[in-house]
Formats: structure tokens, sequence, C-alpha cells
């Protein structure tokens, strides 16, 4: 069996007989927020310093936060966009990154549990983050920026899906 | 498949129904009695440990030897040990167990009660332990491993030796799907793990509710490989050019001074070196309808049963030195084992193999490899490189990223398993059975993504085992992950049942078909 059997798909994160539901971009609010929650102080900081010593090379500091926050809502930006899941018969794929680029399937019958999260600031922008389980602990399944109510959807489908296939070792 | 509850069977309602409270359960025992002086001691121990530590500077210990101090340090010693015993006395009136068809119930804690219920047929292993105190009065432990992480399982120290391998025997055959033979009427013909299937023979009714089942041993260490294995290991060359180097620096500076900071890694050494020889000494394997059997230990005896289908994944590998000898250690993955530096002595299924061993290893695990010539699979793997001999490995453009080892980053499927190869000078083949596929992946960075790679990741339960395929061509790997995701579908549909023995037709009484009637 040579490479050459396989059938050559055009990109390999991303199936061609697979329809992608992507993640709230509500995502990016709340990730945006967190890192503004570090950035701003650090940037009225940094100017304080650069104002109240005069020197004008100090300036590069408040100048380099500010160039951080750009790369990271750009970053940001691009992440969500490529996180996505998507429900096939039997099996639940999770995809995300564009740097380090991941999918992971998880079948139905391997799920153990099923979480949901949501931490105070997720609440408030509306969104909740499933977490899939099977007995393998390297399955990293989360699909993070999920609106409640289908993150409910989705737990629930899991957990009866599951059941309906047996979940064992 | 396994999930019906064996009350809705045929069975007639001689077995007890065992509800909801644990008063319901009836043959509560107890632990031996000579339990208490066995496990006090671990506390004396551990804080004499804990002592030793903390005072690090020995002198300070010198000193007090000297003056009347040491007659205070034995008093505080008395005292503990008084303690320990009477706390292991108390914890061991509380504890009892009792044993059903369903599952094994275990009562514990003196202050905080807990009670513990595991289901037998989600046992993944059985382990008879003897430590070397517990060995000399004729003791041992029995353990009995769950798929719910570490510290999941329910221990039962300390049992007479005979009484742990007769209760072992009753909870593989329970497990197995058997039924009591004293519980089951004249309408099914009971049936003892050591009679073959298909010669199913009604016993008389015997004091002991199972016999053992039969085992025959498969293969043995001897003690000259495993020393020589252990110092030609990697660990053992470093340690040895590491002390090297400090004798040269100290004969160079004439500073006797540097030996003090060599102890540390000699201890380690030293340790590694009789942690591996202890472990594996007196290895053998053998095979029993109840799974595959493994004892090993010296001053620690171990009999570990791994009932059959309970191994998720196997490793076999090889350091550079072992390469002359083709040694190979095999190792396993089974889920109640977990992760952590204990698990390293429960997942060897072979210490040092030779290739013909390390074959038969893999042959327990994996009786049906899914091809017709095994031994020539299991030697391309272990071998080849590249597309050679049905595998499927990293294309050239691989070397870019791995120039060493791409030509062994390698796969190939069978009807059963996959096994995928890996590492040129630190070889190491994985073998995972289908059925067995927890979730798969594929991974890739930047600079796989830039030479059009992709790495394949399958993930097993906790344990040695973590078989990944790096850099394969990202078209191969994305339909590798697609066509394993399917196979891994039909294999678990036809997979074997959770309790074991109902596989081969055995009539365990708790089947669906009502149970024929005996001539």
């Amino acid at each position: 069996m040579t490479s050459d059997a396989f059938p050559v798909s055009r990109e390999p994160f991303d199936p061609s007989d697979v329809i992608w539901t992507p993640v709230s971009r509500k995502l990016i609010g709340a990730r945006l927020t967190v890192a503004a929650i570090v950035l701003v102080p650090l940037l009225l900081v940094t100017g304080v310093i650069a104002v109240a010593a005069g020197e004008p090379w100090l300036w590069t500091l408040p100048a380099a936060v500010v160039l951080l926050g750009l790369w990271i809502s750009w970053l940001v930006r691009r992440q969500v966009g490529a996180m996505a899941y998507a429900e096939r018969a039997d099996d639940l794929l999770v995809r995300r990154g564009i740097m380090l680029r991941s999918l992971v399937v998880v079948p139905y019958g391997r799920m153990q549990y099923v979480d949901v999260n949501a931490g105070p600031l997720a609440r408030r922008f509306g969104i909740a983050t499933v977490q899939l389980h099977t007995a393998a602990p390297a399955t990293s399944a989360a699909i993070n920026g999920l609106p409640p109510q289908e993150a409910a959807r989705l737990r629930d489908r899991m957990a009866s899906r599951g059941e309906a296939r047996l979940a064992g070792l | 498949m396994t999930e019906q509850s064996p009350v809705t069977s045929g069975a007639p309602p001689v077995q007890s129904e065992p509800a909801e409270g644990p008063d319901a359960i009836t043959g509560w025992r107890r632990m031996h009695p000579i339990t208490p002086a066995l496990k006090g001691w671990r506390i004396v121990v551990a804080v004499v440990t804990i002592v030793v530590i903390q005072s690090d500077n020995l002198r300070e210990a010198v000193d007090l030897r000297h003056g009347k101090a040491w007659l205070l340090v034995l008093g505080v010693l008395a005292v503990v040990a008084l303690v320990g015993f009477a706390y292991s006395s108390l914890a061991w009136r509380v504890t009892r167990f009792a044993v059903t068809d369903e599952a094994v119930h275990l009562r514990t804690g003196v202050l905080f009660r807990q009670q513990r219920q595991a289901r037998l047929d989600r046992l993944q292993a059985v382990d008879v332990v003897q430590p070397l105190l517990a060995r000399l009065v004729g003791l041992s432990e029995l353990k009995i491993e769950t798929a719910g992480g570490d510290g999941s399982g329910v221990s039962l120290a300390f049992l007479r030796e005979a009484d742990a391998e007769v209760l072992r025997s009753e909870l593989l055959a329970l497990a197995a799907g058997l039924q009591r033979p004293t519980s089951v009427p004249t309408a099914s013909a009971p049936i003892s793990t050591d009679v073959p299937p298909a010669a199913a023979v009604a016993q008389a009714p015997a004091p002991a509710p199972f016999d053992a089942a039969p085992e025959r041993e498969v293969y043995e260490l001897p003690m000259g490989r495993l020393i020589v294995a252990t110092l030609r290991s990697g660990a053992v060359p470093a340690l040895v050019l590491a002390v090297a180097g400090i004798v040269v620096a100290v004969v160079a500076s004439r500073d006797i001074g540097a030996l003090f900071y060599m102890l540390p890694a000699l201890f380690a050494g030293a340790a590694f070196v009789w942690n591996r020889v202890n472990q594996g000494a007196n290895f053998r394997a053998a095979i029993s309808p109840d799974g595959i059997r493994l004892r090993h230990g010296l001053t620690e005896n171990r009999a570990q049963t791994v009932p059959p289908g309970r191994v998720q994944a196997i490793r076999l590998s090889q350091t550079p030195l072992w390469r002359r000898k083709d040694w190979w250690r095999v190792e396993i993955n089974v889920a109640g084992y977990g992760q952590g530096s204990e698990s390293q002595r429960d997942t060897v299924l072979h210490p040092v193999a030779t290739r013909a061993e390390a074959m038969t290893a893999l042959w327990l695990v994996l009786p049906d490899l899914g091809v017709e010539d095994p031994v020539a699979l299991v030697d391309a793997a272990l071998d080849s490189t590249g597309d050679d001999a049905g595998f499927t490995g990293a294309p050239r453009s691989a070397r870019w990223v791995d120039p060493i080892g791409w030509r062994r980053h390698g796969f190939r499927v069978t009807e059963r398993a996959l096994v995928t190869r890996s590492g040129r000078f630190w070889r190491q083949v994985d073998v995972v059975p289908h059925e067995r596929t927890q979730s798969l992946g594929i991974e890739q960075g930047v600079v796989q993504r830039k030479f059009g790679l992709a790495s394949f990741v399958l993930h097993s339960t906790p344990g040695p085992v973590s078989p990944r395929v790096e850099h394969l061509g990202a078209a191969v790997a994305a339909a590798l992950l697609d066509e394993q995701s399917a196979r891994a579908r039909t294999a678990r549909a036809t997979a074997t049942p959770e309790q074991w023995m109902r596989a081969v037709g055995v009539p365990t009484g708790t089947a669906d078909a009502p149970p024929e009637p005996s001539t």
C-alpha cells in the first residue's frame, strides 16, 4: 500500500463530506476582554512611567503594549475563525488552530462523559464550553464559544448517542 | 451487548437480587487479623523517613546521639508506633468486604466512612501482591483494578495467600460471566473454568465456588539477561559517563568536594537499576482462560491477571545498546493501571524479550493480527524503513523536518490492528487493535504545513503507549484518520463482550437465551 493508493483530498483538515459549524463570534469578545484585562493596566502603568520620567525612549514601552494588543486581536480573530465542529452519524469532529492545526475525531461510542462549563466572563458574553471526555486523557476535544442552548443541545445529544452506542472501554 | 442487567435474564430467583442498601449484601468478610501489624509499620516507616529527610544535616543527628536527646527520639518513635498500630487496628475493625455476583463491595474508614462498589464486568485486572513483610507471614493483598483513574480500584489487604487466590479465581470467573456453581439449579450445567467450553460437564457441588483456571507458562526471563539488559539500558552508560567525568574533574582540580555532588546522581542510578532488577526478577508469563497472567518481583511478589480484551495497546521498544542483542521491552496499556511511577511495574508485559519472545508476547495480547504472516509483519515493523513490507512511510519531504529518523516513521493497517513504527536509534513499534481506539486526531505545525506533512495521533487509555505517526503526507494522514475511524467503528460492533466467557458461547446463566436443559 503506497501513498498513491489513498484518495488525495484537497485539504487534510477539511474533509469533503463534512459540514462544519463555526463557533460563536462572541468568543472573540470574551477572549479580547481577557487580553484587555491584562493589557490595559499595563498600558496605563507604562504610559504613566513615560510621562513621569519624561524620557522619550520610554514611550517605546506603551507602544509595544499597543502593538501586542493589536497582534493579539488579529490572532484571536483568526483563531476563533478557525474553530469549528461537525457532528457526523457516528462521531464528532473538532477542529482548531492556524499555526498549530489539529483535528480530533471522537466516536460517540467512546464518550465517557460530557462537561459544559461557563465562567463569569463567558456567561456575560453568552457562551459556554463543551468538553468531551473519553477514557483517553489525551483526547483534547473542547469546543469553546457555544451559545448556551447549543451547548445544552450538544450535551444531550452526545449523552444520548453515547448511550445508544454503549460506551464502554 | 454487555450492558443489559444480568438480573433480567431467565435465571431463577435463587441468587438474591443485590438491593441498593449495604445491609442487603450478605457475606461480609474481614481482612486477616495480622493486617494491623503489617500496616502499622508503614506509618512508623513513613514518620522515620520524613524525620530523616527533614534533618538534612547529618552532623546534627550525630550530635543528638551524644546527649540524652536520643532517649526522647526513641520515646517519640514508640508513641508514633503505638498510635500507628492503634489506628491500624481500628481501621481493620471497620474494614469489611463482600463479593456478590455483580460487584465487590468494600467498607472502610474510621472517621470518614467509605463504601466502594466495583462492578465485576468492568474489572480491568486483578493483582495478587505480596510485599516482603506480608510474604514472610504468608499473606497477600488482592487488588481489583477498574478504569476509573488513579486510586479507583479496590484493594483488599491483607488476606491469607490461599484465600486471596481462591478469591481471585472467583472474581475472574464471575467477571467472565460464569455463574456461581452453587446458585445454579440443575437446569443449566455448572461450568468451571478449567473445563473446556465444548465439554461442559455437570459437577457435583464442590465446597470451593470456582476452581482456579488452568494456566500454561509461555515465557520466563532468565536473571542473567535481565541484569545485562539493565546495565545496557540508557541510564547506566549515561551514569558511568557522568561518574567518569566527575572523577576526572576531581583529579584535575584536586578537590574532593566535587564527589559529593555526584552522590544524588549515583543514588538515582542505583535506584533505577535496583527497581528494574527488582521488578523484572523471576518474570514469568502464562496464559489461562482468565487472561494473561504475569508473575514477577524479587522482594515484592506480584501476580497480575489481565483478562482478555483488557489490553488497549502494546509497545515494543529498544534502546541503541540492545540492538546487537535484539532485545525488546514490551509494554501495554491497561485502563486500570493508570499513569505514574507506580504503574511502570504493572504495565510491563516483558522486561527484556528476544525477538521470538516479543512476538509471543504480542500474540498473547493479539492472537490474530489480521495478516497471513504475522511473523513477517512484526519483523518488518521492527526493522523496515520507508514504504517496505506494506508499510506506508513518511514522504521524502519529511527529511527536512526530521533528518535522522524520517525513514522509520510509518504505519500499516491490518484487518485487526494498526501497527505504527518510529525511531531510528530508539526503535519503537506500537500496535493498537481497532476496537480499542478511543479517539483519533491529526496535527500540523507551521513547518509541517510548508512541506505538506501532518502527524497522525491515536489516543489510548493512560499508560506507557501513546501511538502517533509523525510527518506523514497530509493527504495520507487525512485518509488514515477517516478510514481508521470507520474501522474502529465496525470493529467495536463485533468486539468481545466485557464478560469474555460469553463470547465463546459458554452457557453463563446470564445470557439472553434460556439455558439448555441438561441431558
